[in-house]
Order: structure tokens, then C-alpha cells, then sequence
């Protein structure tokens, strides 16, 4: 009988019993409905999102002041909807009820509720500006030729320096998204290898186990089959997001690039993350036997995803900060903060080899430590092994 | 996986030594146990069976000392023929039990057919043929020890060492449970089982081993052991009552219903008893004989 085999054995049987828990079926449910209901929210949302200004006219205006106002609007990606008001009363009350954002009167006069709104001034400006110049025009008695020469000046010539990135905006929501979906999974996922490490220990089955398998390929197999659940439930979370974000067009936020190299490149780092936090709570896992421990240690793993969290969410606003580039050279964090740091530009080569090299090596350093702190603790019932009392137990 | 011959499946403890901090638990533990044979492992509380029965499984590593399995040093393979209860019980709470015992089978190297199988034979012997998909803390105390066991013989071990079988287990399973192994020991399974409970191991085994403070201080064939001793069990009833013969050295070891038991030197001279009783009356019963295995253990651990 081959360790492999056992590790697949142990692996296949943990994988199945937590898919099949109801903590896990409930929380999938979860997940999908909260990913469903916020593109569903976020859709809704771009829906509205080219403002329409309110314009409340009282008194004459420019023949095709109507069109000029919504060209001038269009320009700011913006549009308009004009309200005739008989007198200047009602367009006042109008403003102050709300329900509309400003009143032109006469033609000549802003009105406003409180403040001016500078890019709507500027938008009604434009329009009556340009109709009041259109007319002095006319009256020079100039040819068509020479009045479109005046009014539609020769475009501007353009020459741009850096070619765009098309994969940029992509790649930062999905770097940011998967560093969300990666702390959320390492903690849930992490807390599964703890709690089952402890049940099997508090159950007393592991003494009958381990009278089969070695302690290591126990381990192993608990850490991959549980992993290997968490890939699977960040793929159809990942996939469920895709798809909802492709289905509703949110506007400005094209996911067609994110191509299946980003793709792999975040279920690598997953999975290096997954591997050494998973190793961790194993080992944390061992040193208890009763439910009123797993507070006390379950925080540990949980402090050091932490910070990594939330300097992977500043990062892509300011990729080259020191603290992003510590947070993303150090294993705790390096999953979440270079991912973020490498969608927002270059991030120099050696770094990124540092990073993972420092990870790979901390994971190997801790397989190592966790697989003997396991063997000595694991067989201890009763209260917390201290991690010093489990290394000298072996 | 039964023995091919004579020489094979036979366990062998030899010096181990264990220290747990300033706790000696085995001070040069060795015993063997063979094939077909129940070798009753006895020692008071803390007298190291448990850590004894762990190194076995390689769950409790010797600081010095070996176990060896057919004369060479036991190895992982070696211990996927092994079962083990330990004095810990436990399985899966919330696995149902075909599937629990089928992983566990499987684990010791069975095929997922043969193992399923398997399961399904000891749940039928075991009386829990209908239970089958019922989670394990569904069951009652009674038939979860029967789960353990059959957890530790479902792969059909050359070698099963059980950690107080008979603990928790009321006279009908305390009979069952007897039944199993010596019907395992017929076929040739070495076992070895841990117990306090020393009228059962009087009836079910033929050798024993008795440890304290993590020595072994008497092992053998339980029928010699008993007549090696230097003691003698005697009992003498003239008119129906006890009697208590005038002899130096003399001590009562059992007082309870019936009549009371002495233990005597093995020369004492049971001719000249035997003329005394008579002197007093008829004699209504007389036994001499050696030692129960509770006397021997006194004797062995010296208290």
C-alpha cells in the first residue's frame, strides 16, 4: 500500500464528508446568491450611470437652444431634460423641492438651489454661448465655407506616447477581486483543516487512523482533500462572478480580457497561499482538543491574512509604496499584495522571484516544522499542547 | 494474509525503554506474542500497556529497544496487517458506518469491493446488518464498541492488539466479544489485548504478560505459570463449614459468599491437613490447587 494511495484515501474521504457538510453546502449557497444580487445591484447601478441634469427654462430661449444643450451635455457624457416653466415662481419652487438642478431665466440667468454646479454651468455656458456666437456669425454675412470653418475649427492632431493597456482595468479587478475571494477562501478553508485536525483528535479517531497511515501522509491527504475543495469552490466562485459580470455589462469594466493566464496566475498564487496557511492551521489544529481552544488559536492565521488584506486593497491605488512592496515580498502576505501590485504595472522581475521564492521555502520550512509538531501533539488529549512540549515530544 | 508457517507472524517486544520528561513509562519491556495464541497483557494502572501497545503501531517511538515483526524490525507495511483498538475509543461521529469501515478497510490496503464486502459481513455478525447507513452517534454506547471493534479486525489482521477490549462492555458483549477472538486465534491470528478484568483473562487466554512500572515481572503460559508458583490455593470445609487449619504462614485471600480461600506454601503437608480435618469432624470439602491469575498478579506486582 503506497503512502500516495493513502493520502488519496484520506484526501478523497475529507474532501467528500466537508462538501457534503451543511456549513459548507449553506455558505456556496451564500456566496453565489451574494455574487448574483451585487452584479445584479452594480448593473442596475451602471444602468443609471449617465446622469440626466434636470434644466428648468422660464422665459425665451435661442431657437436650437434644446439641441445645443444636449450636444454640450453629450460631451460630458451627460444628458439633459428640459422643463418649460410659464414663470419664474414655479421654476424656483421646482429647484427647491429638488426637482430640478437648475433654472435658466431668460436665458441670461443661473439659477441654482444652494451651490452652483460647475460642470452643469459650464454644460448650459456652452450651449448658450455657442448659439449667442453662431448668431453674431451670421450676421457678419460670411460664406456657409467660412462660417463651418469658424464654428467647426480643424480638429487637433493626437499622438499618444504609450500604447494603452487593454488588459489593465481587467487585470486590476480581477487582481483585486481574487485577493478578496483568496483571503475569504485561506480563512474558511484554513478553519476546516484546524477544525478537522481537532475533531479527529478530540473523536479519538485518530489514534486508529494513525495505527494505518503515517502521520505525515494524514496530514498531507487532509490538507489536499480539504484544498482541493476550496479550489473547487473558488472556481465556481470565480466562474459564477465572471459570468454574472459578463451578463450584465457593468459599464466601464470589461472582463473579456482577462485572459486564462490571469486566470492560472491567481489559482497559483491560491494555491501557494492555501499551502501555507493550510499547513498552519493543521499544526495549530493539532496542539487542541476542545471546541473552547479553537478561538485562541484559529486567531493566529487569522492576524497574519489580515494585514496582507488590507494593503493588497490599498495597493492598487498605490502599487510602488514601500508598504506595498514589503507586504508583497513577505509570505503571510505576498499571495494577496503582488498579484494586485503585478495588474497594476511593472513590478520589477526579481521581486516577484523573491516573493515566491520566500513563500515556496516558507512553506517547505513549515511543512517541516508543522508535520513534527503534529506527530507529538496529536495523540496529547486534553488541554492545549504548548508548540515547545509537542517539538520535544518526538 | 494468514500465517504461511510457523515461523511467521510472530511479534516481538524486545528492551523497549521509554521516558516521557521525568515519567519512566517502559524501563525494558519485552514479550512475544504467536500466532493463534491470546496473550493477555496485565499490569495496574500506569504500569505502561498502553505506551507498550503504542510502539507497536510506531504511534509511540522507544527511546531505545525494538518491536519486531517475524524477527525483523516492523515496518509501515508490516503494520497494514496489524489491528488496533486503542484504550481511546473513537470513529467519525457523523460518517455513516459502511462508509466509515469501508475507509478504514481501505486504508489497511483493501480493494473498495473486497472492502465493502468485508464491511458488510461484520456488520451482519456484529448485528448491525440494518444499521448499516445510520451515522455512527446514532448508535447506542454498546453498539459502537462493536463498531470499534470490527474497526480493528475488518482487514482481517495476522496480528490484533486491543487496548481493553472488555472495558464498558456488559455481559452479553463481554461473551460475544470472547467468542470473536478466540475464533480469530483458531485461524491464526496473533492476539494480544490489555485488560483488568482478570477472571476474563483466566477464561480467554492462554498466555499472559504482566507488567509494572514498564518491566515485565511474570510471562508465560498462564497453565505453568500457575503451577510454577509457589503457592497454593486451599480450602477445607469439615460439617459443611469452613475450616481454618493451624499452619504457619497461612493467609487469607478471599472472603466473599462462599467459602473463604488460603493461600499456603505448595509443600505445605496436605496429608497431615487432611488427617487433622478429620479428627473434627467429616470433611465436606477439600481443594488444593494453584494460584488464581489474581493471585498471581498480586504476587508478580507485590502488592
Amino acid at each position: 500500500m503506497s503512502g500516495l494511495r493513502q493520502i488519496l484515501l484520506v484526501a478523497s474521504r475529507d474532501f467528500i464528508q466537508r462538501a457534503k457538510s451543511r456549513v459548507f453546502v449553506v455558505s456556496m449557497a451564500v456566496i453565489v446568491v451574494v455574487i448574483v444580487g451585487l452584479g445584479l445591484l452594480l448593473a442596475s447601478e451602471s444602468r443609471r450611470a449617465t446622469p440626466t441634469y434636470r434644466v428648468g427654462v422660464v422665459g425665451d430661449v435661442p431657437v436650437g437652444f434644446e439641441k445645443a444643450l444636449g450636444d454640450a451635455a453629450r460631451s460630458f457624457d451627460r444628458r439633459v431634460r428640459i422643463t418649460d416653466y410659464s414663470e419664474s415662481a414655479k421654476a424656483e419652487l421646482a429647484l427647491r423641492k429638488g426637482r430640478l438642478d437648475v433654472a435658466i431665466v431668460g436665458g441670461r440667468t443661473l439659477m441654482w438651489k444652494e451651490a452652483e454646479d460647475p460642470q452643469l454651468a459650464a454644460i448650459v455656458s456652452t450651449a448658450v454661448q455657442g448659439l449667442a456666437r453662431a448668431r453674431a456669425i451670421e450676421r457678419l454675412g460670411l460664406t456657409s465655407e467660412q462660417i463651418a470653418s469658424l464654428l467647426v475649427p480643424e480638429p487637433l492632431g493626437k499622438r499618444i506616447l504609450k500604447e494603452p493597456d487593454e488588459e489593465r482595468t481587467p487585470r486590476i479587478v480581477a487582481a483585486t477581486v481574487s485577493a478578496v475571494i483568496l483571503y475569504v477562501s485561506v480563512l474558511i478553508f484554513g478553519q476546516f483543516v484546524l477544525l478537522g485536525v481537532m475533531e479527529e483528535k478530540s473523536s479519538r479517531v485518530v489514534e486508529v487512523i494513525l495505527s494505518r497511515v503515517r502521520s505525515r501522509h494524514l496530514l498531507a491527504g487532509k490538507v489536499t482533500g480539504i484544498g482541493v475543495l476550496g479550489l473547487v469552490q473558488m472556481v465556481i466562485v470565480g466562474a459564477v462572478a465572471w459570468a454574472v459580470m459578463r451578463g450584465v455589462h457593468i459599464k466601464g469594466v470589461d472582463l473579456s480580457g482577462i485572459t486564462g493566464r490571469t486566470a492560472l496566475t491567481m489559482v497559483t498564487w491560491y494555491l501557494m497561499a492555501y499551502a501555507f496557511y493550510s499547513v498552519l492551521n493543521a499544526m495549530l489544529g493539532a496542539t487542541i482538543t476542545r471546541q473552547e481552544d479553537v478561538q485562541g488559536v484559529a486567531m493566529i492565521p487569522a492576524l497574519l491574512l489580515l494585514p496582507g488584506y488590507f494593503v493588497a486593497m490599498t495597493a492598487a491605488a498605490s502599487p510602488g509604496s514601500s508598504l506595498a512592496r514589503v507586504f508583497s515580498l513577505l509570505p503571510p502576505s505576498a499571495p494577496m499584495v503582488m498579484p494586485v501590485r503585478m495588474a497594476m504595472g511593472k513590478v520589477p522581475a526579481w521581486e516577484v522571484v523573491v516573493a515566491v521564492g520566500l513563500l515556496l521555502a516558507s512553506i517547505y520550512g513549515l511543512v517541516r516544522l508543522a508535520g513534527h509538531i503534529y506527530e507529538g501533539a496529536i495523540l496529547r488529549v486534553g488541554r492545549r499542547v504548548r508548540l515547545r512540549d509537542a517539538w520535544r515530544a518526538v | 494474509m494468514s500465517a504461511q508457517d510457523t515461523t511467521s507472524g510472530v511479534l516481538s517486544l524486545i528492551g523497549l525503554k521509554k521516558r516521557f520528561g521525568d515519567v519512566v513509562a517502559l524501563d525494558g519491556t519485552g514479550f512475544e506474542v504467536r500466532p493463534g495464541r491470546i496473550v493477555g497483557f496485565l499490569g495496574p494502572n500506569g504500569a505502561g500497556k498502553t505506551t507498550a501497545m503504542r510502539c507497536i503501531f510506531g504511534l509511540v517511538r522507544p527511546d531505545s529497544g525494538e518491536v519486531l515483526w517475524n524477527g525483523r524490525p516492523v515496518g509501515h507495511g508490516d503494520r497494514l496487517c496489524f489491528g488496533y483498538m486503542p484504550e481511546e475509543r473513537g470513529l467519525y461521529p457523523k460518517m455513516r458506518l459502511r462508509e466509515q469501515l469501508a475507509y478504514l478497510a481501505r486504508l489497511s490496503g483493501m480493494g473498495r469491493k473486497v472492502a465493502l464486502e468485508a464491511v458488510d459481513a461484520w456488520l451482519d455478525r456484529m448485528g448491525l446488518g440494518d444499521r448499516a447507513s445510520s451515522r455512527l452517534e446514532e448508535l447506542s454506547h454498546g453498539n459502537q464498541q462493536r463498531v470499534q471493534l470490527a474497526a480493528s479486525l475488518i482487514h482481517d489482521p495476522e496480528l490484533a492488539v486491543l487496548d481493553e477490549p472488555f472495558g464498558g462492555l456488559d455481559p452479553i458483549g463481554v461473551e460475544a466479544l470472547a467468542e470473536v477472538l478466540r475464533e480469530l486465534a483458531n485461524r491464526g491470528t496473533a492476539i494480544v489485548f490489555s485488560s483488568h478484568q482478570l477472571d476474563l483473562v483466566e477464561d480467554v487466554c492462554e498466555d499472559v504478560v504482566i507488567i509494572d512500572h514498564g518491566r515485565v515481572v511474570m510471562a508465560g503460559i498462564l497453565e505453568e505459570l500457575r503451577a510454577a508458583s509457589n503457592h497454593r490455593h486451599l480450602s477445607i470445609s469439615v460439617d459443611g463449614r469452613p475450616w481454618v487449619p493451624d499452619l504457619p504462614g497461612i493467609v487469607q485471600v478471599e472472603n466473599g459468599r462462599g467459602s473463604p480461600r488460603y493461600l499456603v506454601a505448595r509443600d505445605a503437608p496436605i496429608g497431615d491437613l487432611l488427617a487433622r480435618a478429620r479428627t473434627v469432624g467429616e470433611v465436606t470439602g477439600f481443594t488444593f490447587e494453584p494460584p488464581r491469575l489474581t493471585d498471581l498478579f498480586r504476587e508478580a506486582v507485590g502488592r
